[in-house]
């Protein structure tokens, strides 16, 4: 088991390192989360959108970034591998659920970063107010993770195919909407919504993420090698 | 404890590569058909053909990186009392492989890559290990320039170090000597007596005439 | 011998026909239009329900060939999962279609974005997901894991898309299932018995296009492989 630890780390930290060197994954998520933010304000603005209609409305609309944004960046970790031709080295080299739980963990990182950059400009920018911050940090937590573990397998699996940027997003987009229904929902119910809508939202979000984890770390191994 | 166990005695045993009746296609494409051969501790296989015969593909499914179409590929195992097949899963332990079709990360340095691979195949004394290895292709471990930096040449000599660093009984190389200056290829042709002395297995994939000596048994892809 | 030539193959093809024309008839003769819904609309259900039901029998077909496929990689499984991937995906669109049609005279709107519907078209995006995900690939044997992997992810995303999300939000589609169990709501034993035998019939023929469409696929791959020679 430390051993496991000790190789998923290592292929955590080679990412990590030449992320900060390269900066490639950080500057596509960023920008393209920002531009649309941007877009959105701009186009919607605080107070085109009436009192009622708020909560519901704004969930949307934030997720919708950060779902773009996610799309535009998550599969960085894997395609990158395959572009530079260095995935079948690491093959021969790493075990692939090590392999998996290193990438899971970078794409973790990578939208908790994202989510911390954009929900507070969201919510600055759009005037939304979040009636339990807690709450909203524990949703985004889990919707978050979900979302990397969605995310981390579908890129596995495209960085193989031939047209990897769309696909990417035809791929993970079904997967995905289940669980950007169930965070919508959750959002607006921290967002001054109907909060009854929290707790089966969390409690959906938990088990989907739970289910999709213990998939994906059987499926690893046959879409890696 | 009981995986570096297994590893270690895989390193110490001798592995044969058997493979029968091997086909790969690609949709429309057919790259080859029927191809058959084994080879043997202390030999050396060749494969030989024309460009585009596939001697690339045929090494990834040897490598098992890749499975075939038709055929079967087998690697078995001298330390194993019943000779007995080694399971897929396992193959990437006993194999060190040197292809242009396989890259090194080259947004780190020569001693970083072989650091992240010593960790991630939880090798021992990983430090002086990877420091030993460059030394032995002929790099400087102290130079912390990054891969993207070196000469095509240095980044051959990079990927050897990293073939060898599990000191691996089967070794698969496809083309080791392009891009290597004369005094590399005389290295590597020592090297590779070296390590068919010490028993191990070597598929060579080649189209070098000087290479092609190294051994006699050969697959010839129609290409 | 082919299940088509087979003495009991012919006799349950025949069995099939007979079975959905009786069941056709009874349909739109036999039981009254249902009370709750508009006119004879009711009587959709008997073929709405049963494509929506095939739907997701053809996802599991998929889903467990694809395990096979993983387990045994045996080619034949990666013919069953693709072909009843692709069925899956011509009952669903069968199915929201024929849902749609009741929208309109029921609620009329073509499109509500109720939960159920919303559901449907996520799957039917799952799936031609899954075929835009084979077309990419030239390896037919990383292209049989891959989509083998994608179909158990997107399989068990859908007991949540048919189950839970439903549940969870208010939802325009009439709970069919809860009014035939406790025979209100307009739907009496007549009814849940034409749409018994409906299931019944559809389900068979589903598997007879199946079994067909395998056997054609198996036929072209090997015609395939004997080109290459």
């Amino acid at each position: 088991m430390l051993r496991f630890l000790a190789e998923a780390r290592a292929v955590l930290v080679k990412d990590l390192l030449g992320e900060l060197r390269t900066r490639v994954a950080v500057s596509t998520l960023g920008l393209f989360a920002i531009t649309i933010l941007v877009a959105v304000a701009y186009a919607v603005g605080p107070f085109r959108i009436s009192a009622e209609d708020r909560p519901l409305v704004l969930a949307t609309l934030l997720w919708i970034v950060l779902l773009f944004a996610a799309l535009a960046g998550l599969d960085r970790s894997f395609v990158k591998e395959e572009e530079a031709r260095t995935a079948s080295l690491l093959r021969l080299a790493a075990r692939p659920l090590a392999v998996w739980a290193g990438k899971l963990v970078l794409n973790l990182v990578l939208t908790y970063l994202l989510m911390a950059l954009i929900v507070p400009l969201f919510c600055v920018l759009m005037a939304y107010r979040v009636t339990s911050v807690p709450k909203l940090v524990l949703l985004l937590g889990i919707g978050g993770y979900a979302l990397a573990v969605v995310t981390t397998m579908v890129a596995a699996m495209i960085s193989r195919a031939m047209t990897r940027g769309a696909l990417f997003s035809v791929l993970a987009l079904p997967l995905l909407l289940p669980l950007l229904i169930f965070l919508i929902q959750g959002t607006a119910a921290v967002a001054g919504g109907d909060v009854r809508a929290l707790i089966p939202a969390v409690r959906a979000l938990i088990s989907l993420g739970g289910a999709m984890t213990v998939a994906s770390a059987l499926l690893f191994p046959a879409v890696w090698e | 404890m009981l995986r570096a166990h297994a590893i270690f005695s895989l390193m110490r045993s001798r592995i044969s590569v058997r493979f029968s009746g091997l086909a790969k296609h690609f949709d429309m494409r057919l790259v080859f058909r029927d191809v058959s051969g084994e080879a043997r501790p202390g030999e050396v296989l060749l494969i030989t053909g024309p460009n585009g015969s596939g001697k690339s593909t045929l090494l990834a499914l040897l490598a098992g990186l890749s499975r075939p179409s038709r055929g079967t590929v087998l690697h078995l195992a001298s330390s194993r009392p019943d000779g007995s097949e080694i399971p897929r899963s396992d193959w990437r332990n006993h194999i060190g492989v040197v292809s242009p079709a396989m890259a090194v990360y080259d947004e780190l340095s020569g001693l970083e890559n072989l650091r992240f691979f010593a960790r991630v195949r939880g090798l021992p004394d990983i430090e002086t290990r990877c420091r030993a290895a460059l030394e032995q292709v002929g790099l400087d471990p102290t130079r912390g320039t990054l891969v993207r930096g070196f000469s095509t040449g240095m980044t051959q000599r990079l990927k050897i170090a990293q073939a060898m660093l599990h000191e691996p009984p089967l070794m698969l190389l496809d083309e080791p000597g392009s891009n290597l200056d004369p005094e590399g290829r005389q290295w590597l042709e020592r090297w590779v007596q070296d390590l068919l002395a010490t028993g191990r297995t070597l598929i060579l994939a080649t189209n070098d005439p000087r290479e092609m000596e190294w051994g006699s048994c050969r697959v010839a892809l129609p290409g | 011998m082919s299940p088509g030539t087979t003495v009991l193959g012919q006799a349950a093809r025949w069995l099939l026909l007979v079975w959905m024309c009786v069941v056709i008839w009874a349909a739109f003769f036999v039981v009254h239009p249902a009370e709750g819904f508009k006119g004879q609309a009711s009587r959709i259900v008997f073929f709405h329900v049963p494509t929506a039901w095939v739907a997701t029998l053809a996802f599991l077909v998929s889903c467990v060939a694809s395990v096979l496929y993983l387990t045994r990689r045996r080619k034949v499984d990666d013919i069953r999962a693709s072909v009843s991937a692709a069925l899956g995906l011509a009952f669903a669109i069968m199915a929201t279609v024929t849902g749609s049609i009741f929208a309109k005279i029921e609620w009329n709107s073509f499109w509500n974005w109720d939960p159920r519907e919303t559901s449907i078209t996520i799957l039917l995006l799952m799936y031609a997901a899954y075929f835009a995900l084979r077309g990419s690939i030239a390896d037919p044997e990383l292209r049989g894991t891959l989509s083998a992997a994608y179909a158990i992810l997107a399989f068990i995303a859908v007991p949540f898309l048919v189950f839970v999300v439903p549940r969870i939000y208010w939802s325009l589609h009439p709970d069919v299932i809860g009014q035939t169990r406790s025979g209100g709501g307009g739907f009496d034993a007549a009814h849940t018995l034409v749409l018994l035998a409906s299931l019944a019939g559809f389900t068979g023929i589903f598997a007879w296009i199946f079994s067909v469409e395998c056997r054609l696929e198996h036929l072209l791959r090997r015609r395939q492989e004997e080109l290459l020679r």
